[in-house]
């Protein structure tokens, strides 16, 4: 862990000046200025927002052409998510989110943890007489642990909250077992944040919340009719329902051809591809679905 | 020592994964890519090979369809 915190010293060290200046200059008390760190590096990321929503609606344009190659692949997934990257590629949409940016976060995440942990003692000192408290005393102090003061067992169980409302919204494009994972890893969770800073809490709080009203204003800005990439998960039955069932042409069958030749891995397909390679979705094999609408990749 | 390297992604899935969740715009994706990589190539190879694909997984890229065996950077392990 030493080694850990030698690495991100990069990220902390602007963390700790940006929170500095919040108190410091701005004047505001040290928990709103986690608060607004927070909303400071989501508003950072929000042009990669825009650019994925853009996309996202470009993509409806070419919504016959994804939808054929997903009834051409059916049933193998592997297969289906190569086409489709491969489409995505050639037209130059992707919907998808970057690795990047979300594993950006990680390191800031940590680095957070680690200025909260040493924040009595390292930033403290230069600012006599200021209050670690929140909300008016509500958190007595925010370098504390979760489990020190009932607040932050308060401010777990919004936490708990705002990741299942986040990950409701975010969660669109999952498959099920990734849904499920996703809505039962906050309370796993529970058992080791409660050694975390408070203050760590705040900017969960407030980032999860920040997604949630972030997915509210993204899902405004699409038709409910989308055809290829629901956004609803391939499971909702009755969206399934819901939807008009275009006539899907295999418009795009020209550009399957000549596959083989970009592919990887040609010879390692079985029977059912889901299984087979290493890639792919990684976990045991599962049973192969017939819904219509799938989302096109198995996992991130 | 490769298996450190896939340990650790799997430990990466299965806990901050879920949490700072986005979806990878290549296939494989990049965890997966990374497991690949690792097995193939060890841990220090593998490790340049999934930190150059992290890179290459930013906004301004079209994604698509990219194996770990399929790059460039190393010669290719007789399997």
């Amino acid at each position: 862990m030493i080694f850990l915190a030698g690495i991100l010293t990069p990220i902390e060290r602007p963390l700790t000046a940006v929170l500095e200046w919040l108190h410091g200059t701005v004047g505001i008390s040290w928990g709103w200025s986690i608060v607004v760190l927070t909303v400071i590096v989501r508003i950072l990321l929000v042009p990669l927002t825009v650019k994925q929503v853009k996309s996202m609606q470009k993509l409806q344009e070419y919504a016959p052409q994804l939808k054929a190659i997903q009834q051409k692949y059916k049933g193998d997934k592997q297969r289906t998510n190569e086409e489709v990257m491969k489409f995505y590629r050639e037209n130059k949409v992707n919907p998808a989110a970057s690795c990047l940016p979300v594993v950006f976060q990680i390191p800031v995440f940590i680095a957070l943890y680690y200025t909260l942990k040493d924040f009595e003692k390292d930033v403290l000192p230069n600012y006599p007489g200021s209050s670690l408290e929140f909300l008016n005393g509500l958190v007595p102090n925010i370098t504390d642990n979760v489990n020190a003061h009932w607040s932050g067992y308060l401010l777990l169980v919004i936490y708990v909250g705002s990741q299942l409302l986040s990950t409701f919204l975010m969660s669109a494009t999952m498959d099920r077992t990734q849904r499920i994972l996703f809505l039962v890893m906050p309370f796993a969770f529970v058992f080791f944040i409660i050694r975390f800073p408070v203050g760590l809490m705040i900017y969960w709080v407030t980032t999860n919340l920040w997604t949630t009203g972030q997915g509210i204003i993204t899902r405004r800005m699409f038709p409910k009719t989308q055809v290829a990439l629901p956004k609803r998960s391939s499971r909702t039955e009755a969206a399934a329902r819901a939807e008009p069932e275009p006539a899907a042409k295999p418009k795009r069958q020209a550009h399957a051809q000549g596959k083989n030749t970009k592919t990887a891995k040609p010879a390692a397909k079985t029977q059912d591809g889901s299984t087979a390679q290493a890639s792919g979705s990684g976990q045991q094999p599962r049973p192969v679905r017939r819904r219509k609408k799938k989302g096109p990749r198995a996992r991130r | 020592m490769r298996n450190l390297g896939v340990a650790l992604v799997y430990g990466y899935r299965y806990t901050v994964g879920p949490l700072v969740a986005g979806r990878c715009k290549y296939h494989p994706s990049c965890s997966q890519y990374a497991i690949d990589a690792f097995r193939e190539y060890g841990l220090l190879r593998g490790m340049i090979l999934a930190g150059w694909r992290l890179l290459r997984c930013n906004p301004w890229s079209h994604g698509g369809v990219d194996y770990a065996n399929s790059q460039s950077l190393f010669r290719r392990r007789a399997s």
